[in-house]
This record gives C-alpha cells, sequence and structure tokens, in this order.
C-alpha cells in the first residue's frame, strides 16, 4: 500500500437532467447536435395549411368528391357565414402559428425577432377598411346632425319665448312704469322686472302717502315663456261706501275683480294659438294693473279719509274706527261706512248675502241690522241717495282736489265750490263731502214734503231747478191761473170795463236749500206795514225768509194761500168789487153793509187737500172782520165751510159776489 | 347692429338727462365697441368651428386619429352651440336695454296718450253736462206734462 494514490475526475457533462428515478439513476436526453436541434424547433412550426394551399388542386378535387357525396345524399344550402366562419378559423390558424413563433422565440434565446412586417394588403381589404371608417365618419356627423338640430330647435324655442316676453313688455311698457331690479335679477336668475304703480303727486311731506304693499309687482315668466303677473290672493281691496242701517241691495262691486280669476289660467293656454294668446295676454295684464291701480287708489283715499275723519270737525264725527273701516256720523241722523273690501273670489252672486261674506271688517251688530227688503223702507224714509253715486262722488272729490292739483295750478271747479260755499280756508275735502251728503239727505226730505203738498194742492205745480251744486237745491211752486178764467176775464175787459186788467196768470214761489237752511222766497204775503195802515194792496214786495223743516209746510201752504187771495182780489178789483184783502181772507162789502169774507185754511195734515176755505158773515159793527176767525169752532150761521175749491170754483164764488157786493 | 347702436345712443341720452356729455358719450362708445367685439367673436367662433368640422370630413387610414377625429367634432359641435346661445344672450342684453332707453320714444307716446286721455276726459264731461241738460230739460216738460195732465187734474189728491 505504498503506492501512490492516483485521482482522476472526469468532467461532469452540463446537461440537463430529463428525469430522475426513486433508484437514484438519472436520465439525461440523448446527445443531439446543434444543427439537427434547430431542425427540431423549426419542425415545430406546423405549415402544413401552406402546403395545402399551394396545392390547391388536390384540394378541389379532394372537394369535389366529398360535394359531390353531400349533393347526392343533401340538397341544402351553404350557409351565409359559412366563407366568415372558414376565413376566421384560418386567420386564427395564423394567430396561432405566430404565437408559437413567438413563444419559441422567447423560449429560446439565441433567437431573437427583428421585426415584423405587415403584410400589403388587398385592394378589397383596403376598400373594405375605408368603408368602415368612412361609416364610422358618416356616423359622427349624422350624431352631430342630431345635435345641431336639437340644439336649433331650444334655441328657437328660446328666442321665440324672449321675443314674446320682450314684446309684450315693451307694450306694456307704453302704459306702465317697468324698472328692474338687479339685485334680484343676479340672485333669482330672474330678470328682475317689474312695474312701479307708486304715483305720489302729493309733494307737500305732510300729505305724502305711504306706498302701498302692491306698488311693485314683480314680472315673471309663466310655463310658456310669457309675462306673467302674479298677485297673491286677496290682495286687491277697493273702497266701498255704505249707509248704516240701510243694506244696499245692488252689490255690485267692480267687474274687474272677476277678472282677476282667469288671469291666473292664462299661463296654461297651448302654443298654437300662440299668437291670440299674446294680444289676449297683454291686455289681461293691463285690466290687471289697472284693477291694481284702481285698488292703490282707493287705498290712498281711504288713508286720506281716515285723516281727515281723525281731525275734528263740526259736520262729520267719526263714531268707529277699525282697520280698513271708518263709521262716520253726520247731520239728519245718518250715519255712514267706509271701508276698504277684499275682493273675494267666492263672489259669484249679488245679493244680500254677498256682502256680508265680504266685509270682514265689520262689527256684527251693525251687519245685522236690516235685511233686504226692510233696507229698501229704510232708503226711502231716511231718504238717503243712492251710495254708489256718492262712492264715486267721494272717489272724484280726492281725485281731482288732492291728485291732479299738482298738475292743475288753477282752481279746479271742485275747489271753487268749497271755497264758494264756504268762507273757511282750512275747509277739508271729507267735511264738503259730509256736507254734500247732509245735504242731499235733507234736500231730499224737502223735496217729498214739497211734493206732498202739491200732490194735495191741484193747481199748484212743482218745477225743480237743478243748479249742478252739490249743496244746493232749488225749486219752485208754481201757480197757474187757468186758461178759462184767463179767457172769461178778457171777455169781462172787452165788455168796457174800464179797470184795466192787470191780473197776473203765474205766482210763484222759490224754495233754496243751501247745506241745511231753508230759504223761501217769494210773492204774496202783504207788506205789514200796509196791514196795519190798512192798505195791504199797497205793496207786495217779494219776500224772502228761513225756515225750517218742520215749518216749512205751513209757510209754504200760507204762501200759496195768500197768493191765491192777491189773485182774487186783483180780479176782484178788476171786475169792479170793493173788497178788502187780509193775510188769508178776503171781505166783500155787501149791500147792506154786511161784510163777507172768504178765508182759507192751510192744514198741511189734510188728507184731502191742504188749502181749504170758509165763507163767513160779517155785520161789520165789530172790528173782529179783520182778524183770523176761529174756523176751529166749526160752522154756524156765520160760518160756512166751502171745502176745497179749484181756482175756477173761486173765480165763480168772485163773481158771484159781484151782484151782491156794492160798488 | 345699427339699431343696438342706436338704442345704446339713446340710452346714453336718456341717462344724461339734459344732453350727452362726453363722458357718458364714450361709455356708451365702450359699450357699443364690446358688444361689438362679443359679436365678432361669437360669430369668428362659429365660422372657425364650423370651418374644422368640414375640414375633419377627410375620411383618414388609422382608425385611432378616425377616433380622436371624433371626440374634437363634438367638442366643435359644444363650442358652435356655446357662441349661439351667447349670441342669444346678447340679443336679450340688447333688448332690455331698449326696453330702458328710448325713453324720447316712450315719452312722446305718453305725451299722446295723455293729450287722448284729457280729450277723452273733455270730451266726457261735455257729454256728462250734455246729459245734465238734456235731463233737465226732459224734467221739465215731464214735471210740466204731469201737472197738466188729466190724471192729476181729475183724481182726487192722494197723500
Amino acid at each position: 500500500m505504498d503506492e501512490d494514490l492516483q485521482i482522476s475526475i472526469d468532467k461532469l457533462p452540463i446537461k440537463r437532467l430529463d428525469a430522475i428515478e426513486e433508484s437514484g439513476s438519472e436520465r439525461f436526453p440523448s446527445d443531439v447536435g446543434y444543427d439537427e436541434k434547430r431542425l427540431n424547433l423549426i419542425r415545430r412550426i406546423d405549415f402544413g395549411w401552406a402546403v395545402e394551399r399551394e396545392d390547391p388542386s388536390k384540394k378541389q378535387k379532394s372537394e369535389g368528391t366529398t360535394s359531390a357525396k353531400e349533393s347526392t345524399t343533401t340538397n341544402q344550402q351553404p350557409w351565409q357565414w359559412q366563407s366568415l366562419v372558414e376565413n376566421l378559423q384560418l386567420a386564427h390558424q395564423e394567430l396561432s402559428v405566430i404565437i408559437d413563433l413567438i413563444n419559441t422565440v422567447e423560449a429560446n434565446d439565441a433567437v431573437t425577432v427583428a421585426g415584423m412586417t405587415r403584410p400589403k394588403q388587398l385592394p378589397n381589404e383596403l376598400l373594405s377598411d375605408l368603408a368602415v371608417s368612412t361609416a364610422t365618419k358618416l356616423q359622427c356627423f349624422r350624431h352631430l346632425g342630431k345635435y345641431f338640430k336639437q340644439s336649433a330647435t331650444a334655441l328657437e324655442k328660446q328666442v321665440a319665448r324672449e321675443a314674446r316676453f320682450y314684446g309684450a313688455l315693451i307694450r306694456l311698457q307704453q302704459n306702465w312704469k317697468v324698472k328692474r331690479h338687479r339685485l334680484v335679477a343676479a340672485a333669482s336668475g330672474n330678470e328682475g322686472f317689474y312695474i312701479d304703480l307708486f304715483y305720489n303727486s302729493l309733494h307737500d311731506t305732510s300729505s305724502s302717502l305711504r306706498p302701498s304693499s302692491m306698488s311693485t309687482i314683480p314680472i315673471e315668466h309663466d310655463t310658456a315663456g310669457m309675462l306673467a303677473v302674479n298677485l297673491p290672493p286677496n290682495s286687491c281691496r277697493s273702497l266701498q261706501f255704505e249707509f248704516l242701517g240701510s243694506h244696499s241691495a245692488n252689490n255690485m262691486r267692480r267687474s274687474g275683480e272677476t277678472k282677476m280669476q282667469a288671469l291666473s289660467e292664462d299661463s296654461s293656454r297651448e302654443t298654437i294659438k300662440e299668437h291670440a294668446n299674446d294680444d289676449e295676454c297683454v291686455r289681461e295684464t293691463h285690466s290687471l294693473l289697472r284693477e291694481v291701480h284702481r285698488a292703490i287708489f282707493d287705498e290712498q283715499v281711504f288713508e286720506l279719509v281716515s285723516r281727515e275723519a281723525c281731525n275734528s270737525s263740526l259736520s262729520v264725527n267719526l263714531t268707529g274706527i277699525q282697520e280698513n273701516y271708518l263709521r262716520l256720523s253726520i247731520n239728519q241722523g245718518a250715519s255712514v261706512s267706509i271701508s276698504l273690501l277684499l275682493s273675494s273670489q267666492d263672489n259669484k252672486t249679488t245679493g244680500a248675502g254677498t256682502n256680508h261674506s265680504e266685509t270682514e271688517t265689520v262689527p256684527s251688530e251693525l251687519s245685522d241690522v236690516s235685511k233686504f227688503g226692510e233696507g229698501k223702507d229704510n232708503v226711502k224714509k231716511l231718504g238717503l241717495p243712492n251710495r254708489i253715486s256718492f262712492e264715486i262722488y267721494l272717489q272724484q272729490l280726492f281725485h281731482e282736489y288732492v291728485f291732479v292739483k299738482v298738475k292743475n295750478k288753477t282752481t279746479s271747479s271742485v275747489r271753487s265750490q268749497i271755497t264758494g260755499q264756504q268762507s273757511k280756508d282750512n275747509l277739508n275735502i271729507l267735511d264738503h263731502f259730509c256736507m254734500s251728503l247732509a245735504h242731499r239727505i235733507f234736500s231730499n226730505k224737502v223735496l217729498s214734503e214739497l211734493e206732498n203738498l202739491v200732490c194735495r194742492t191741484p193747481y199748484v205745480q212743482l218745477i225743480s231747478h237743478p243748479t249742478w251744486h252739490s249743496r244746493t237745491s232749488s225749486w219752485t211752486l208754481s201757480m197757474k191761473v187757468p186758461q178759462s178764467i184767463l179767457h172769461a176775464g178778457c171777455q169781462i175787459q172787452s165788455s168796457g170795463n174800464s179797470n184795466v186788467k192787470n191780473v197776473r196768470s203765474q205766482f210763484w214761489t222759490k224754495v233754496v236749500v243751501i247745506d241745511e237752511s231753508i230759504s223761501v222766497e217769494g210773492e204774496g204775503n202783504p207788506n205789514i206795514v200796509g196791514l196795519f195802515n190798512g192798505k195791504p194792496e199797497s205793496n207786495c214786495p217779494i219776500n224772502r225768509y228761513e225756515c225750517d223743516l218742520a215749518d216749512l209746510p205751513i209757510i209754504l201752504l200760507q204762501h200759496v194761500a195768500s197768493q191765491v187771495i192777491q189773485w182774487l182780489h186783483e180780479e176782484a178789483l178788476t171786475v169792479g168789487i170793493k173788497v178788502n184783502r187780509d193775510f188769508l181772507s178776503l171781505a166783500f162789502e155787501l149791500d147792506h153793509g154786511e161784510i163777507a169774507s172768504l178765508v182759507a185754511h192751510v192744514d198741511p195734515e189734510d188728507t184731502r187737500g191742504c188749502i181749504s176755505w170758509w165763507l163767513t158773515m160779517d155785520d161789520g159793527l165789530t172790528e173782529d172782520h179783520k182778524l183770523h176767525p176761529d174756523l176751529s169752532i166749526g160752522e154756524s150761521e156765520s160760518r160756512k165751510y166751502l171745502g176745497h175749491l179749484s181756482l175756477d170754483v173761486l173765480y165763480s164764488t168772485l163773481l158771484d159776489f159781484v151782484n151782491l157786493c156794492s160798488f | 347692429m345699427n339699431k343696438g347702436g342706436a338704442g345704446l345712443g339713446g340710452g346714453a341720452g336718456g341717462g344724461s338727462g339734459g344732453g350727452p356729455t362726453a363722458a357718458a358719450a364714450a361709455a356708451a362708445a365702450q359699450k357699443q365697441k364690446t358688444l361689438l367685439q362679443r359679436v365678432d367673436n361669437d360669430i369668428g367662433n362659429l365660422v372657425d368651428n364650423f370651418g374644422f368640422l368640414v375640414n375633419v370630413a377627410r375620411v383618414n387610414d388609422p382608425p385611432v386619429r378616425n377616433s380622436q377625429e371624433a371626440f374634437m367634432m363634438d367638442m366643435r359641435a359644444a363650442r358652435m352651440v356655446q357662441a349661439a346661445d351667447s349670441l342669444l344672450k346678447l340679443v336679450s342684453e340688447l333688448k332690455q336695454t331698449a326696453i330702458f332707453s328710448g325713453f324720447a320714444s316712450l315719452n312722446d307716446h305718453v305725451d299722446q296718450r295723455t293729450e287722448e286721455f284729457n280729450k277723452l276726459a273733455e270730451k266726457t264731461n261735455g257729454t256728462l253736462a250734455r246729459i245734465g241738460e238734456e235731463a233737465v230739460a226732459s224734467l221739465k216738460d215731464l214735471e210740466s206734462h204731469y201737472y197738466s195732465s188729466a190724471l192729476r187734474t181729475s183724481n182726487p189728491p192722494e197723500p
């Protein structure tokens, strides 16, 4: 064992291990050369399809045999997508080859892909690609076309909406003040237009009125784009004047109130009738604005009335005040109410009940005062005039005297009426109005008395003289001698009577009422001095004096009776009868010294006639014949009741005395 | 454009009251220039974008470029619509300016209407006076007829 140990090392072969068994033996692949390896890899690529394509003849023959077989067996038509499927399969095969090649190249680091060139496309492939691109672009343009159409339609609608809106707004601007609130426009997105209805022409700061809540009306768009003016419900109030104690049956409110209901329905009209609706819409907006303008005016009038009512006055007494309600007591025992009523949408009926539903602020004790039928009687009894006429008069007074005076520097007719009627400089309009109202009530009473008298005195006529003054009324009681008597008088004159006929044919008594004072003017009453001197016929001037309503009937009857006496006296003188005239009696001197007197008796309460006549006989020895006989004693031997005689009968009676009297 | 200019000039005149001052005239001219500039820009946008749309109608080979052009077409169309909307707003502004500008014609119209209403008021007053006179005459006739009628003379007096 002394020999050297020799170790020989063999190089281990670097080989990939194919497999290793459980026993530990290893298996290595067989040694393959580089070229052989390359060939093996190339062989992995299947070029069978290329071989088959290069030999199409073989393929057709084989197909011909198969097709013949198929045609003999089945007569089915080829599926239309068969060629597409085959092309896709071929493309799939090509792709799988390429993918295999790429994987192989990736697995083998020695080979890399230098580049890939797209195969040159065939013309049909080029055209098909072009067609796809063209179709895609065409689709894009069609999409754009739809977009442009929609945008154009929307813009046209917007243009039409704005044209309607601004056209209507410009038309409204012709009559109303259009303003713009830029802050509102910026905040709300709306244009911020509004209409300013406030008109304060009162430059005097003490009389300036506060602007109403409805002075600014915003202009909005409705669903159709047209301008719309929307007011909150129950925002407009109207002035109402009413007599307390009488219910006004005619409850016709202003017709414009119903228009406000229809205006809210304008926005739902169809676009087909746009042009007609535009004009109607503008017209109705005008009407609505006019109604609001009127409501503002009524509010201002009410405020002015309230201010003047709170000032102490002799002609008007404020007896009740509430929100939007005033109760005034004027002379002649009448009470009136001035209120602002809401324009209710439920006011569809006119009648007794409607007024109560409208009036919110009238106290319940006043609303239950009278009903429809009773109201009419009360109107007649109290002599109340038409309330609507005075409602209009109140508005006209304030409009002319307050709102127009700034423009009209010269005094208006109302002002001249006021200043002419009253000497006070501080007479306000409400005073004038209440005095006019009191005068009207009073004059109605006077007229009823006059008609009552004239109705029961056939030979007296009532002639009205309209003065066109709100606090002055005038009538004339005219007594005309009948034509038959005038003709008879002419005949007597023509028969040779030396006395000149100087008898008038008409007597008049004028009644003038100024405010609440009555003045009676007329001829007929003899001169008092002449009465004492025994010569009443010397002078009968026109007398004028004042009286009150209670004494008016008796005074007028006395006037008329004295005029009849005067006429009879003149007629008697004409025919030559010796007569003496007293206040209401005419004394005839008879042949034997007896005195027959024709005495007038006036009684306003006599339903058969106001003037009756008595015949009294006197022997002429006593002095009582000049005094009025006591007719209340009744008939007696010296006193005979003649009754209610007409002028013809009186004239006949006079002529009967011709034979009895001494000349 | 001319109407807008006239409206602006009227607005300047109305705004200054007695007459267009230099500052008001300069402001009006500047505003007019601004509006014209806006109009030009909008019209230019419309024309340019439409030109782009027409130019891009050519079909290109790469499909990717077609997609890019489709997106650009959408963008150009949106810009065109935006320009049209801007023009519409400009028209609205001009109308609003016209409402608060032409005070001369408005004042003339108001004066004309005032004159018409005054005439109408005078006519109404005349009509009322005539009605009153006719009523007086009718009342007088009726009274005379009534009091001379047989109805009154024959019937016994009634309260």
